[in-house]
């Protein structure tokens, strides 16, 4: 049988009707795809005429990375969730993931800047820290699915979930890259907390984790010189606290309505502009009203997951949509803050808008995942089409991704 | 579940509202400062326009010159506090050795880690090389990072000090200072507001769509009546006779009597504007028209004219000259030269006090007063440069006592500067015809296209044309015979002109010393069809100080060059044709000197004052092959290269040794031909 039959098999399981996916879901995602498109060419230009000797030299890329994850972003709503649900295939997952972040550690990661967060996989280069996200939200909903009521103890239900996730984040540490670690965490503290954890149990190993980061920060020179800069920005703006401070300075100079789409100017002095400082541009060309727009599609998106992870028809669906959700706001919530300097600079992406394509196709399959869990399913020969939410994307036409077929 | 969505949602709130004190609150302020950290980081002005002369040649031109400069945060951002002193250390020594500064110079600027430092400006080609080799990964195992290679304006002037004073210079900062620099700043500069907001973070110039070309940004250029090879006569004559004089200092200027056009405007002393800063600043006084002088007895010339205008005067009218010596009320004025009775033309050619003072007091004070300004005297001419000065007629601020108009008759008790009299004298040799003086012919923008163009304009007319061409008739008496002037004249042409050696006020006493003098000749030649207007004037020559032997020599020299130079036949000599030319020059060329038949008609006008002087055909175009001077002595190389339209420089004494360019080479008119010469033998 080929890997695509394994895949996709046609005629295994119990006869079911599957319905469609969550309209509203798919249409912000692939409008926020769309926008990240735009934005990271008008953030880019000039970083690509100087460096690349071609304005479009990440335009292009960044295209290329959108239709592929829109092609994953189909699949993986295609593909039924509950055929992940096995522990072979998740500790396959979870153990290739942890591999990658290993060889990353270990010598065979790109140094970039000081970190070794790439690694070259073949032709392509991908940035584990991205993988190791989902892989850790499909490992913890599996386990926590299995468990059950022995979540509440101490030893089956807390302490292997807080290793698993510890061991990615100890390697984490080790790129360095501090901001997808904490990420993990509260991943992983969010969805303890959702399945029925010890609050007690919980609190403890935050103050615990809490500590550890202060241990961390205080250990590594190059953190506490950034956290100093951070807090007393007006003294470091032209040395550790200038990315920070360009970026607040973009994100100022919008007003209301912004300079307009491509005519922002600070991409000239804010490095990183296209990759984790975009929303310093979105703030900069578009104004406030633009940042509006953007955090309200987000908190659509968010709300949806967590909708889709209420109406999930098993615990596993329901955790991976809940996880996924997590993990969407918790970076766009530091994403944001990061560009407006509210807490100290992390190196984390904004889904669907930064430049690169790991971020882009890890989250387009997340996305796809919550759109495979969205689908009704019930054994009835009737389906019930998923109820149509057109008064949020108007114009769009999500007809093509709700299959709506009859599986049996 | 609910705990967490609430915590999202206050985080969503949180940032919002954050956004909007960003954006909205201190939307403005955040706005401004970014406008001027775009703004602060402008530091390349736009390239400066040329000075060139009326036939192109450059007199100013602005090169770019390799500066360094660094991004010492890019530069140290690898290093954490560990192991920062060891590559502050490392980095400062390599650059230091590459640029030949001191490692603590360089370690004090990127200690400071900022974004953009001058290390080095004004770099040389080999310091280039090395800063280069430093941040080349292929050529050290351990690249520096953050270093800058930009180009910055430098203005350069290939003449050296070729009319340095009139040109004035840039400072450092691309600003012009002095002269001709100074007054057209805004026309040389470009317009370096128009790249505002254009630079990145290491100030790299990023044009934006509209000012992608350069050139649109570029200062215009302009172009100068001055002709280099008559400026470089005139500045070397001056020279030379500053020197054997013993002078303080001195001016000449040359005049196209016809249009006004400046062609040369000598001052000296003088100095170097590529290193301006070595000469003591009154070396960058431009004497021709920031020095007032009484001009003495070239006023006489306007007197004359005045009076003929006026009819109070005739030419042929017998003046009673009192044997020298008159009082006018309490003052005694004298005679050099004693005489009794003299026609105006023969006391202009003896330079008489006493019949200038009675033709003054004759027309009367207030027609004097009005002739003299008609010629332009006691105001500014309007030149484009900096600082002129008018000159003054009455000094005390009321009109003359019959005293004072007597002195103003004969140019002592009023002031003018060399301009005024080489412009007062074209009038007389331009047929009466006051000319706004030229000095910018024409400005062109930096993609060639003309934006402002000067041509000849008539001030007034200052006496009429039958007046002029008697006073010009009577100053040809002046360099002939008995005439002060004799010094002036030289071979084939007719001059016009009159002397003066004025004396001078003491500035402490305010009265006339008895051993500083103001020595001048102004004059204009071919006397009948003028071409050029010299005058020439030296500041307390020492060694002898009357006009006509101190500054009538300077104006022969410079007046012969120029109109050779500018292809002026010799009087009488009629229509040349081509072929006569041609035929003329391939006789000189072969060695046998023309019969003194039809093909060589300036031989037959007059004949030559040396007989070994060779046959020089005119050149007219716009280019010349250089003969071969060698073997010839100094004058008949300089006959030759002024008739090819060249300006030769001599160096050393005897016969030419060397010459550079080769013979052979075809350059450009106003080209500066090196003669080395050496003892013959």
């Amino acid at each position: 049988m080929s890997l695509f039959g394994r895949i996709f098999p046609k005629n295994t399981g119990p006869r079911e009707q599957v319905g469609g996916v969550d309209p509203v879901l798919a249409a912000v995602t692939i409008a926020l795809i769309g926008f990240g498109v735009v934005m990271v060419y008008s953030a880019s230009a000039v970083e690509a005429t100087v460096n690349h000797k071609d304005p479009q030299y990440f335009l292009k890329r960044q295209a290329i990375f959108a239709v592929l994850s829109l092609v994953v972003m189909w699949l993986a709503s295609r593909f039924d969730y509950r055929r992940l649900q096995k522990g072979a295939v998740t500790y396959l997952i979870y153990g290739g993931v942890t591999g990658l972040l290993l060889a990353c550690v270990a010598g065979l990661g790109k140094r970039v800047g000081g970190a070794t967060r790439w690694i070259d996989l073949g032709p392509i280069r991908v940035q584990p820290a991205e993988m190791a996200k989902l892989a850790l939200v499909l490992w913890l909903a599996y386990s926590l699915a299995k468990k059950g009521d022995k979540i509440k103890s101490f030893s089956v239900g807390f302490v292997p979930h807080l290793m698993a996730a510890g061991l990615m984040m100890v390697l984490l540490l080790k790129q360095p890259d501090l901001g997808s670690s904490v990420v993990l965490l509260l991943i992983t503290f969010s969805l303890l907390f959702s399945a029925g954890a010890k609050l007690g149990y919980l609190l403890g190993a935050a103050l615990v984790a809490g500590g550890g980061v202060v241990v961390l920060v205080m250990s590594k020179a190059y953190r506490l010189a950034r956290l100093m800069a951070f807090i007393d920005m007006d003294h470091h703006r032209q040395d550790v606290a200038y990315q920070p401070f360009q970026s607040v300075m973009s994100f100022g100079s919008g007003g209301w309505t912004g300079l307009g789409l491509g005519r922002g100017l600070q991409v000239l002095y804010l490095p990183e502009a296209h990759t984790d400082f975009i929303a310093a541009i979105v703030g900069e060309e578009l104004g406030f009203l633009g940042i509006c727009g953007l955090v309200s599609a987000y908190l659509l998106l968010v709300s949806r997951g967590i909708r889709i992870a209420l109406r999930a028809t098993d615990d596993y669906g329901s955790y991976i949509a809940f996880g996924i959700s997590t993990l969407f706001g918790i970076q766009v919530l530091v994403n944001l803050s990061v560009a407006m300097a509210i807490v100290p600079t992390k190196g984390l992406t904004l889904p669907f808008l930064s430049y690169g394509g790991s971020s882009l196709v890890v989250n387009a399959a997340a996305v796809g995942l919550l759109l495979s869990i969205s689908r009704p399913r019930s054994a009835m020969a009737v389906v019930t089409p998923a109820r149509r939410e057109s008064r949020d994307e108007p114009g769009f036409d999500a007809s093509f991704l709700e299959g709506g077929e009859v599986r049996s | 579940m609910g705990v967490l969505c609430g915590l999202m949602g206050l985080g969503c709130g949180l940032l919002v509202s954050s956004a909007h004190k960003l954006q909205v609150d201190d939307g403005q302020a955040w706005r401004e400062m970014a406008e001027a950290q775009r703004q602060r980081r402008l530091h390349v002005a736009p390239k400066r326009g040329t000075v060139h002369d009326r036939n192109g040649v450059s007199l100013a031109v602005s090169i770019e010159v390799p500066s360094i400069s660094a991004d010492a945060f890019e530069m140290l951002r690898a290093y954490d506090a560990r192991t920062f002193p060891d590559a502050l250390r490392r980095i400062s020594g390599q650059v230091a050795k590459a640029l030949n500064m001191s490692p603590d110079e360089v370690s004090a600027k990127i200690r400071q880690k900022r974004r953009f430092t001058w290390l080095k400006r004004r770099v040389s080609a080999e310091e280039v090389e090395a800063i280069r080799a430093l941040g080349d990964p292929k050529k050290t195992a351990n690249p520096i990072r953050g270093l800058q290679i930009e180009g910055e304006g430098r203005r350069y002037y290939p003449n050296r000090d070729l009319a340095g004073p009139l040109l004035g210079f840039v400072a450092p900062d691309g600003e012009g200072k002095d002269g001709l620099e100074l007054q057209l700043e805004e026309e040389l500069r470009g317009h370096a507001e128009e790249v505002k907001g254009l630079r990145d973070r290491s100030g790299r110039l990023l044009f934006a769509e509209g000012v992608s070309n350069e050139k649109a940004l570029a200062g215009h250029s302009v172009y100068l009546s001055l002709d280099q090879g008559i400026q470089y006569i005139a500045e070397q004559e001056l020279a030379s006779a500053i020197r054997t004089y013993e002078a303080t200092g001195g001016s000449v200027v040359v005049v196209e009597p016809a249009t006004g056009e400046l062609l040369a405007m000598a001052s000296s002393p003088h100095f170097n504007p590529n290193d301006y800063s070595q000469s003591p600043p009154e070396a960058r006084r431009n004497r021709a028209i920031h020095d007032r002088f009484e001009p003495g007895s070239t006023m006489k010339v306007f007197t004359v004219a005045a009076a003929l205008a006026a009819r109070t005067l005739t030419p042929t009218q017998q003046i009673y000259c009192e044997k020298g010596s008159m009082a006018i009320d309490n003052v005694i004025i004298h005679d050099t030269h004693v005489s009794e009775w003299l026609t105006p033309t023969q006391l202009l050619a003896v330079s008489s006090n006493i019949g200038a003072a009675k033709i003054g007091i004759e027309l009367g004070e207030s027609k004097l007063y009005e002739a003299f300004r008609r010629f332009g005297f006691g105001e500014s001419t309007g030149l484009p440069l900096p600082g002129e000065a008018g000159g003054v007629l009455r000094s005390r601020g009321r009109p003359w006592v019959q005293v004072e108009t007597a002195a103003a008759s004969f140019g002592q008790g009023v002031s003018s500067t060399t301009l005024q009299l080489a412009m007062a004298i074209s009038a007389i040799a331009n047929g009466g015809k006051l000319m706004e003086p030229i000095l910018v012919k024409r400005i062109v923008d930096g993609q060639g296209n003309l934006v402002r163009e000067y041509t000849p304009r008539v001030r007034r007319e200052a006496v009429p044309p039958h007046v002029a061409r008697t006073v010009s008739e009577m100053l040809v008496a002046v360099t002939e015979g008995e005439g002060t002037g004799i010094e002036a004249a030289f071979h084939g042409f007719k001059v016009a002109g009159k002397t003066a050696t004025a004396q001078k006020a003491d500035p402490a006493t305010g009265r006339y010393t008895q051993d500083r003098f103001t020595s001048s000749f102004i004059g204009f030649v071919p006397a009948d069809r003028p071409r050029v207007a010299v005058v020439v004037v030296l500041d307390e020559p020492m060694l002898t100080h009357a006009g006509g032997a101190v500054a009538a020599p300077v104006f022969r020299r410079v007046a012969e060059f120029a109109l050779r130079y500018m292809g002026v036949k010799p009087e009488g000599s009629g229509d040349v044709s081509l072929a006569d030319v041609g035929r003329a020059a391939s006789a000189a060329a072969s060695g046998s000197a023309p019969a003194a038949s039809a093909p060589a008609p300036w031989r037959t006008v007059a004949p030559p004052v040396s007989p070994e002087l060779p046959v020089i055909p005119v050149n007219d175009g716009p280019s010349a092959r250089l003969p071969d001077f060698v073997g010839m002595p100094a004058r008949d190389a300089l006959r030759t290269a002024a008739a090819l339209g060249v300006a030769p420089s001599v160096l050393g004494s005897g016969v030419v040794a060397r010459q550079e360019p080769v013979a052979g080479a075809t350059v450009p008119r106003g080209t500066v031909v090196r003669l080395f010469l050496e003892p013959p033998g």
